[in-house]
C-alpha cells in the first residue's frame, strides 16, 4: 500500500495516537508476550527453590542436614503459588509420582529450568517481533506523514523556517521517537511487569525480607533518574561542542581552495586543534560523570543484592526462612534489579521523546496548503497564457509592503522582464503568479480567471520555472529532465536541451543522459545547473515560461544561443525575464522597472532609454562599455575596409 | 566511491578475518595513553577478579548455614561482601576514568592528524572525495575506531580475566562440574559470533538507509519550490514511501535478530544450568561437595556466558571497522601529490629559525615574482582526461591576463595551475626561470589572492572573515579594504555592523554580500598575484560597478589573472587568451584580436550585436 496521505486528511490522525491504528493490537500482543515471559521465568527462581529445600535437603546427611525444619514452613498459602510452596517440594511431589530418586528429582529440576528457559525464550521473541513490526510500522507512518507534510506546507512557512533545524526534526526527532515506541515503552513495560509481578511472590514467600529486598530499588530508581536528567545539560554542552567542531572541519573542506590560496593551513589547523580539543575535554568530562554515577549506582545495586544474601542468611539462621527461599529471593532480587536500574535512565530518556514530539507537533499542525486541486478544473480550458495584473500588492508577514500597486498586462505570446536592484520584489512577482504565495491586494487574471480562484496545482501545472539557483534532485540527468514530461520522447528530450544548449555538455558527462548528479556522481557548475533546469522547464512546454535570473551563470556566447532559441517561442508562449542585465532583456515587449516594490518605469526599451530614469542609468552604465566596443568595432572594420 | 560499494565492503570485512596488522597500525595511535591504558586494564582487572569473587561470597554463607560446624559471625560475610563491591565499584570508576582519556585522546588524535593532512593534500585528492565522505571518515568512523581501541582493551582485558579466573576456581573446586558448564560454551561461542555478526551487518544496513531518508528530506525541502512548481508532490511521497518502507524492512530484519538471538542465549544459559543442578546435585547428594559449591556453579553459568557475547561483540564490530579503519588510515596516511620537495624542504631548515635578510624568501631565493613563464605545458588528469596541452605563455610582472572561451576550455585548469593546485604533467612553470617546483608551495600560496565564482567564508564575524586575508589587520585596515572593494555600506547596514555574525559557511549573507566580503578579504591580503574566477556574477550591474572601481585599483601594479563571462568587463586587460579545447587560439590585447578578426572577434561580436543592435537605435 502506497501510505501516501491526502493533503486534505485532518490533522488528528498525526497524533501519536492516531498514527499507532493498526499497531495498537500488535503492541498490545507484545505486552502480552512479554507478561508471559517474565511469568515464565519467575518459575526458574521457584525451581532452585524447590530443588533445594526438596531433594537436596531431604537426604538424611549429617553435615548437610538442614537445621531448618519444615515445621517452620508457613501453612500452604491457597491458589497460584500452591504447588511451589507446599511443605513438600512439588519436586518431591511430581518425582515421587514418577518414581524418582532424589537424583531423578534435580535432573527434572534441569529439565523444567530448561523448559522454562525456552517456554519464556519463544514469549521474548515474539515480545521482540511484535515490538519490532508495532513500532517500525509506526515510524513509518510518522516518517511519511512528515514528508507529505513538508510537500504540502505553505512556500511562505517555509521560507521562514531553518532548513537544517527542519531535517534536525524530520531525521533525529523521528529517531527519538523511534527510541521511544521500540525500547523504552518495552523497557518501561518490562520494569513495571517485573516489579509488579516479583512484589506479590516474594512478600508471599517472605514478609520481612521482601520489605528488605525492595528498599533501595526507590532509591535507584530516583538517583538514575535525577542524574539522567542532569546530566542532559552537560550532554547538550558536548553536543554544541561537537557540533563547533563539525562546522570547523566542514568549513575548512568546503573552502579547502581559500585556506591553500591564502596560505592558512596553519592557522586553520590551530582553529580546528582548538575546536577539537574543546569537544574531546567536554567529552572526557561526560564520560567521567557516567563512571562517577555507573560506579556509585553499582554501591547502590550491590548492596542491595548483598543485604537480602546478609539479613535472608541471618533468618535462615534464625529458622525463619529456608535455604531454598534465599536461593529464590536472591534470584528474584537479580531478576528485578538489573531493570529497575536501567529504569530511572530510561524514564529520563523518555522525556526527549516527548520533547522530540512536541516538536514535530509544531511542523505537523502548521496548516497545509489550502486549495491545490479545484473541482471545477477539468471544466477549465487550457490556458494560453494571457496575464493582467491589476493594483497588486503583498507583504512579507511583519515586513513592509514587498509588492505595492502593481499594474500591468501582457497578451499570450508576450514577453514580460523585470529588472530592478536585489529586494525590488522581482522574485515575489513570480511566487504570486505560481501561487506559492497568495496576495493580498488587486487582483491578477491568468486568462481572465482570477488566479486565486483557480486551483494552485492548476496554475502551476501552466508554468515553467528556471530559478537563480535551480534545484536539482539527486539522479541522473535524464530523471532530472523528464520531471516535466514522464512518457517523453528522446527526441522531444534532445531537442529541449539543445535549446537550452546543454545537450553537448551531457553527452560529455561519463554516463551521458544517465549520469548521477550530487554527492554520488558529478558535480555540475552553477551554468550547468542553470541550463539543465531550463531544459526540463522547456521540456514541459508550459504557455508561460519564466526565467528568474536564470542564466546569470551561464557565459555570453552560451545566453545569447538560449536566447535565441527562446525567441523561436515567442508568440505563441509567454515569457517572463527576471535579470540583472539588460542584454536579457532588451526584446521584450514589455519591461517592468521595479525598486522597494514598485513600478519605477514601464514600457518598451526603445521608450525607456528616452526617458530619465533608473533604466537609461542601467543603460548608460552598459552603454558606456557599448560605446566603446562600438569604437573597436569600427577601428576592427577600418583595416579591413570593409564591415 | 558510492555509499552502496563502501556498505559492500564492511559486510564483506565480517567474513574476513581480524586484520591485526591494520589494528597494531591503529593501535600505534594509544601510544600517548600508554598510562592510561595500563590503568585501564589494572582496573578491568580488578573488577573483573570481583565480579568472580561475589558469587563465591553467596557459596560461603550457603556452606555456613548447610553445615552447622561452620558458624562464623554473619558480619564477616557483611564485611567481605562489602569489601568486594567497594573494589568492584572502585573499578568501574577507575577504568571508566582512565578509559575517558583513552577514549577522547585517540579520535582527538586521530582526527587531528588525519585533519593536518588534509590541509597538505593535493586536490587530486579532494576531486575523487566529496565533502560528504571526508566528513563521515572525520567524524563518526573515528568516534567508531577510538570506542574499539579503548573500551575494547576493557573487554578483552576484563572478559579474559573473568573466563580465567572461573575457569581456574571451576576446576580447583570441581572438575567435573567444570568441564559440564564449559561444554556448553563452544555452543554459545558459536551462536554468539553468528549473531553478532548478523546483527552488526544488518544494523549497518539500517544506518545506510536512515542516510538515504535523511537525504530525502533534505532534498525534500530544499527542493520544494521545484517540487510544487512541477506539481509532482504526489510522486515525492510514492517515492519516499518506497524509502520509508525499505527502512521499515531493514530495522525490522535488526529487531528481529536481536529478538532470536537473546532469548537464545538465555536458553543456553539454562541449558548450562539445568546441568550443573543434575550432575552437580547428585554430588552434592552423594556428598562429594557441599550445597555452596553448587549454588556457586549456578551463578557461574550465568557469569561465564557474559564475556563470550562480549568478545563475540567485540570482534564482530572489530571486523565490520576495518573497511572503515583502512578508509581513515588512508586519510592520515596519504601522502600529497603536490608538496615541497627534499631539497626545498632542505632549504626551508636551512633558512628556518633564523631571521630572513630583506628580500630573500623562506626557500633561500629572492622574495620575488617578475617574471612567469609556461613552458609547453600540459595537464592531465589522473583519470586520463587532457585537459591541457602544449601552453607556452610570458607574463609580465604587472600585467593583467583575461582568460575568455567557452565553459570547460581548460580555463579554471589554468589557473589551478598556476596557483600550483595541481601541477604540470608536461612542460614546466618559471618564476623568475625558476622552475616553481623548486620553490616552497607556502611561499607560493602566501603570494597568491584568490576570489572564487562561489564565494566561501568561514563562521564568525565579518571582520573576521576580512581579516582572514591578513590575520594581524588592524580593525582600520579590515575597515579600508572593505571600503575599497564597496562593500562598507552592506556592512554597516548589517546590525551589528563589521561584528555582524555571518552564520555557517556566510549563509546570513546573499551571494553578492558574501563576493563582497571574499573581495575584501583578498584585497586586505595585498598579494602579488590576483586570481579572479567568474567573481562578478549574481551581482547587480550597480554592484558591479562599484567592485569594478575597487578593483581597478588593487589590480593596478599587481599581477592579475581573470576569468569572466562578460567580455566587457575584461576587454582593458592587457592581454587577453581566447582558450579553447586546452589550448590558447588567440592571444593578444584587445585591439590586436578585433583586429585579426578571429575567435575573440566572433565571441566578442556575438555579445555586442546583442547588445550594440539596440544602442545604435539610440544614437541614432
Amino acid at each position: 500500500m502506497n501510505a501516501h496521505r491526502s493533503p486534505h486528511e485532518g490533522h488528528d490522525q498525526q497524533t501519536l495516537w492516531g498514527l499507532s491504528a493498526g499497531q495498537r493490537a500488535r503492541y498490545l500482543a507484545a505486552l502480552a508476550a512479554m507478561a508471559a515471559g517474565i511469568a515464565l521465568s519467575f518459575g526458574v527462581p521457584l525451581v532452585t527453590r524447590a530443588a533445594i529445600d526438596g531433594p537436596l535437603a531431604s537426604l538424611p546427611r549429617a553435615p548437610l542436614a538442614p537445621p531448618y525444619a519444615t515445621e517452620l514452613w508457613p501453612a500452604p498459602a491457597p491458589g497460584l503459588l500452591e504447588l511451589a510452596l507446599e511443605r513438600r517440594t512439588f519436586l518431591q511431589e511430581v518425582g515421587a509420582r514418577l518414581g524418582l530418586d532424589a537424583g531423578g528429582q534435580l535432573w527434572l529440576a534441569g529439565a523444567l529450568l530448561l523448559a522454562l528457559a525456552g517456554a519464556s525464550g519463544l514469549c521474548f521473541y515474539l515480545r521482540g517481533r511484535l515490538a519490532a513490526l508495532a513500532s517500525e510500522g509506526l515510524v513509518r507512518r510518522l516518517r511519511q506523514a512528515v514528508h507529505d507534510h513538508l510537500n504540502h506546507l505553505p512556500t511562505p512557512w517555509l521560507d521562514a523556517a531553518d532548513t537544517g533545524d527542519l531535517v534536525q526534526r524530520c531525521t533525529s526527532d523521528v529517531e527519538t521517537v523511534r527510541t521511544f515506541l521500540a525500547t523504552q515503552v518495552i523497557e518501561i513495560g518490562r520494569a513495571a511487569l517485573l516489579v509488579g509481578l516479583v512484589t506479590p511472590v516474594i512478600f508471599h514467600l517472605d514478609f520481612e525480607l521482601a520489605c528488605v529486598a525492595l528498599a533501595l530499588l526507590p532509591v535507584l530508581v530516583t538517583s538514575a533518574f535525577l542524574f539522567f536528567r542532569h546530566i542532559k545539560a552537560l550532554f547538550q554542552r558536548m553536543d554544541e561542542a561537537e557540533g563547533r567542531m563539525t562546522t570547523v572541519l566542514q568549513e575548512n573542506l568546503t573552502a579547502i581552495r581559500v585556506v591553500r590560496a591564502f596560505g592558512r593551513q596553519e592557522h586553520e589547523r590551530e582553529k580546528f586543534a582548538a575546536a577539537n580539543a574543546e569537544f574531546r575535554d567536554h567529552h572526557v568530562r561526560f564520560i567521567r560523570l557516567l563512571g562517577r554515577f555507573w560506579s556509585s549506582s553499582d554501591v547502590l545495586t550491590m548492596s542491595q543484592l548483598g543485604l537480602v544474601l546478609v539479613v535472608g542468611a541471618w533468618r535462615v539462621r534464625e529458622g525463619a526462612l529456608s535455604l531454598g527461599t534465599l536461593a529464590a529471593f536472591l534470584e528474584y532480587e537479580a531478576l528485578i534489579i538489573w531493570p529497575v536500574r536501567q529504569l530511572g535512565r530510561v524514564l529520563a530518556e523518555a522525556g526527549k521523546a516527548v520533547v522530540s514530539m512536541r516538536r514535530l507537533r509544531e511542523v505537523l499542525d502548521v496548516a497545509e496548503e489550502s486549495d491545490l486541486e479545484g473541482a471545477a478544473t477539468a471544466a477549465l480550458p487550457a490556458l494560453r497564457g494571457a496575464l493582467e495584473v491589476r493594483d497588486l500588492g503583498f507583504g512579507f508577514a511583519g515586513g513592509a509592503a514587498a509588492l505595492d500597486g502593481i499594474s500591468f498586462r501582457l497578451d499570450p505570446g508576450q514577453t514580460l522582464a523585470l529588472i530592478g536592484p536585489p529586494g525590488a520584489g522581482k522574485t515575489t512577482l513570480v511566487q504570486l503568479l505560481l501561487r506559492l504565495y497568495d496576495y493580498e491586494r488587486g487582483s491578477i487574471r491568468l486568462d481572465g480567471h482570477e488566479l486565486r480562484e483557480l486551483p494552485r496545482r492548476f496554475v502551476r501545472r501552466h508554468f515553467g520555472v528556471v530559478l537563480q539557483e535551480p534545484f536539482l534532485y539527486s539522479r541522473s540527468v535524464r530523471a532530472n529532465l523528464v520531471l516535466g514530461m514522464p512518457d517523453v520522447t528522446e527526441e522531444t528530450l534532445c531537442e529541449s536541451t539543445r535549446a537550452a544548449a546543454v545537450h553537448e555538455a551531457i553527452l560529455e558527462f561519463p554516463g551521458g543522459y544517465e549520469t548521477e548528479i550530487g554527492e554520488r556522481g558529478v558535480t555540475l557548475s552553477g551554468g550547468q545547473r542553470q541550463r539543465i533546469a531550463l531544459a526540463r522547464a522547456l521540456l514541459k512546454d508550459p504557455p508561460i515560461l519564466v526565467l528568474d535570473d536564470a542564466l546569470s551563470a551561464v557565459d555570453t556566447e552560451t545566453e545569447s544561443r538560449i536566447l535565441e532559441a527562446l525567441a523561436a517561442r515567442r508568440g505563441t508562449r509567454t515569457t517572463i525575464i527576471v535579470a540583472h542585465r539588460l542584454s536579457s532583456v532588451l526584446h521584450a515587449d514589455l519591461t517592468l522597472v521595479l525598486e522597494r516594490g514598485r513600478i519605477v518605469q514601464a514600457g518598451h526599451h526603445a521608450d525607456l532609454i528616452r526617458a530619465e530614469g533608473p533604466y537609461r542609468r542601467l543603460w548608460e552604465i552598459q552603454g558606456a562599455l557599448e560605446a566603446e566596443i562600438e569604437r573597436d568595432l569600427q577601428t576592427a572594420a577600418e583595416p579591413g575596409g570593409r564591415a | 566511491m558510492n555509499p552502496e560499494e563502501e556498505l559492500q565492503q564492511d559486510v564483506a570485512a565480517l567474513r574476513r578475518g581480524v586484520d591485526l596488522q591494520l589494528w597494531r597500525r591503529l593501535w600505534s595511535f594509544t601510544k600517548p595513553y600508554r598510562r592510561n591504558v595500563r590503568l585501564l586494564a589494572v582496573f578491568a582487572l580488578g573488577t573483573a577478579l570481583s565480579d568472580t569473587g561475589l558469587p563465591w561470597v553467596t557459596k560461603l554463607v550457603v556452606d555456613d548455614l548447610t553445615q552447622p560446624d561452620v558458624a562464623r559471625p554473619l558480619w564477616l560475610y557483611a564485611l567481605l561482601y562489602g569489601v568486594l563491591v567497594l573494589t568492584l565499584s572502585g573499578s568501574v570508576l577507575g577504568f571508566i576514568t582512565a578509559g575517558s582519556r583513552v577514549r577522547t585522546g585517540v579520535v582527538h588524535d586521530i582526527r587531528q592528524a588525519g585533519f593536518a593532512n588534509l590541509q597538505a593534500l593535493s586536490f587530486s585528492y579532494f576531486d575523487r572525495r566529496p565533502v560528504g565522505w571526508l566528513m563521515a571518515r572525520m567524524t563518526s568512523d573515528c568516534e567508531r575506531l577510538s570506542n574499539i581501541l579503548a573500551w575494547g582493551v576493557l573487554d578483552m582485558v576484563w572478559g579474559g580475566t573473568v573466563m580465567t579466573s572461573v575457569t581456574v576456581v571451576m576446576f580447583v573446586v570441581d572438575w567435573r562440574l567444570a568441564l559440564t558448564i564449559l561444554g556448553v560454551t563452544p555452543v554459545l561461542a558459536l551462536v554468539s559470533r553468528v549473531f553478532q555478526r548478523r546483527i552488526l551487518a544488518s544494523s549497518r544496513r539500517v544506518r545506510e538507509q536512515n542516510s538515504k531518508l535523511t537525504a530525502a528530506y533534505n532534498e525534500g525541502i530544499m527542493g520544494l519550490r521545484t517540487t510544487k512548481a512541477f506539481v509532482r508532490e504526489d510522486e515525492s511521497a510514492t517515492e519516499f514511501g518506497a524509502l520509508a518502507g525499505a527502512m521499515r524492512e531493514v530495522s525490522v530484519r535488526n529487531a528481529l535478530q536481536s529478538a532470536v538471538y537473546l532469548p537464545l542465549v538465555l536458553t543456553l544459559g539454562s541449558l548450562a544450568a539445568a546441568l550443573v543442578l543434575g550432575v552437580g546435585g547428585g554430588r552434592v547428594l552423594a556428598g562429594v561437595i557441599p550445597l555452596g559449591t553448587l549454588v556457586l556453579f549456578l551463578s557461574f553459568s550465568r557469569l561465564f556466558f557474559e564475556p563470550i557475547q562480549e568478545l563475540a561483540r567485540l570482534f564482530a564490530e572489530m571486523q565490520m571497522a576495518q573497511a572503515s579503519a583502512e578508509r581513515v588510515l588512508g586519510l592520515v596516511e596519504a601522502v600529497p601529490e603536490v608538496q615541497d620537495g627534499p631539497e626545498v624542504r632542505a632549504r626551508l631548515a636551512a633558512h628556518a629559525g633564523r631571521p630572513l635578510p630583506d628580500g630573500v624568501a623562506p626557500d633561500g631565493l629572492p622574495d620575488r615574482i617578475g617574471e612567469m613563464r609556461f613552458e609547453g605545458v600540459g595537464f592531465t588528469y589522473a583519470g586520463g582526461q587532457r585537459v591541457l596541452h602544449g601552453l607556452d605563455l610570458t607574463v609580465q610582472p604587472g600585467e593583467t591576463v583575461a582568460l575568455v572561451g567557452a565553459t570547460g576550455g581548460g580555463k579554471s585548469t589554468i589557473l589551478s595551475l598556476l596557483c600550483r593546485f595541481y601541477e604540470p604533467t608536461e612542460g614546466r612553470i618559471l618564476f623568475d626561470g625558476v622552475d616553481y617546483r623548486e620553490r616552497s608551495l607556502a611561499w607560493l600560496q602566501q603570494n597568491l589572492g584568490i576570489v572564487l565564482q562561489t564565494p566561501q567564508l568561514f563562521s564568525g564575524t565579518v571582520a573576521e572573515n576580512i581579516r582572514y586575508g591578513k590575520l594581524d589587520a588592524t580593525d582600520a585596515e579590515v575597515h579600508a579594504a572593505a571600503r575599497l572593494v564597496g562593500a562598507e555600506d552592506f556592512v554597516l547596514a548589517l546590525e551589528d555592523g563589521y561584528d555582524t555574525q555571518v552564520g555557517e559557511g556566510g549563509g546570513r549573507l546573499s551571494t553578492g554580500q558574501k563576493q563582497l566580503v571574499s573581495f575584501a578579504r583578498a584585497v586586505l591580503k595585498a598579494p602579488r598575484i590576483l586570481v579572479m574566477d567568474e567573481a562578478t556574477s549574481s551581482i547587480d550591474t550597480e554592484t558591479e560597478q562599484r567592485i569594478q572601481a575597487g578593483v581597478e585599483r588593487v589590480l593596478s601594479g599587481r599581477t592579475s589573472f581573470v576569468i569572466a563571462h562578460r567580455l566587457s568587463t575584461i576587454r582593458r586587460a592587457d592581454r587577453i587568451l581566447v582558450i579553447d579545447h586546452g589550448a590558447i587560439v588567440e592571444s593578444g590585447t584587445h585591439a590586436e584580436l578585433m583586429a585579426r578578426r578571429g575567435a575573440y572577434h566572433s565571441l566578442y561580436t556575438q555579445q555586442s550585436l546583442r547588445e550594440g543592435a539596440s544602442y545604435s537605435t539610440v544614437i541614432s
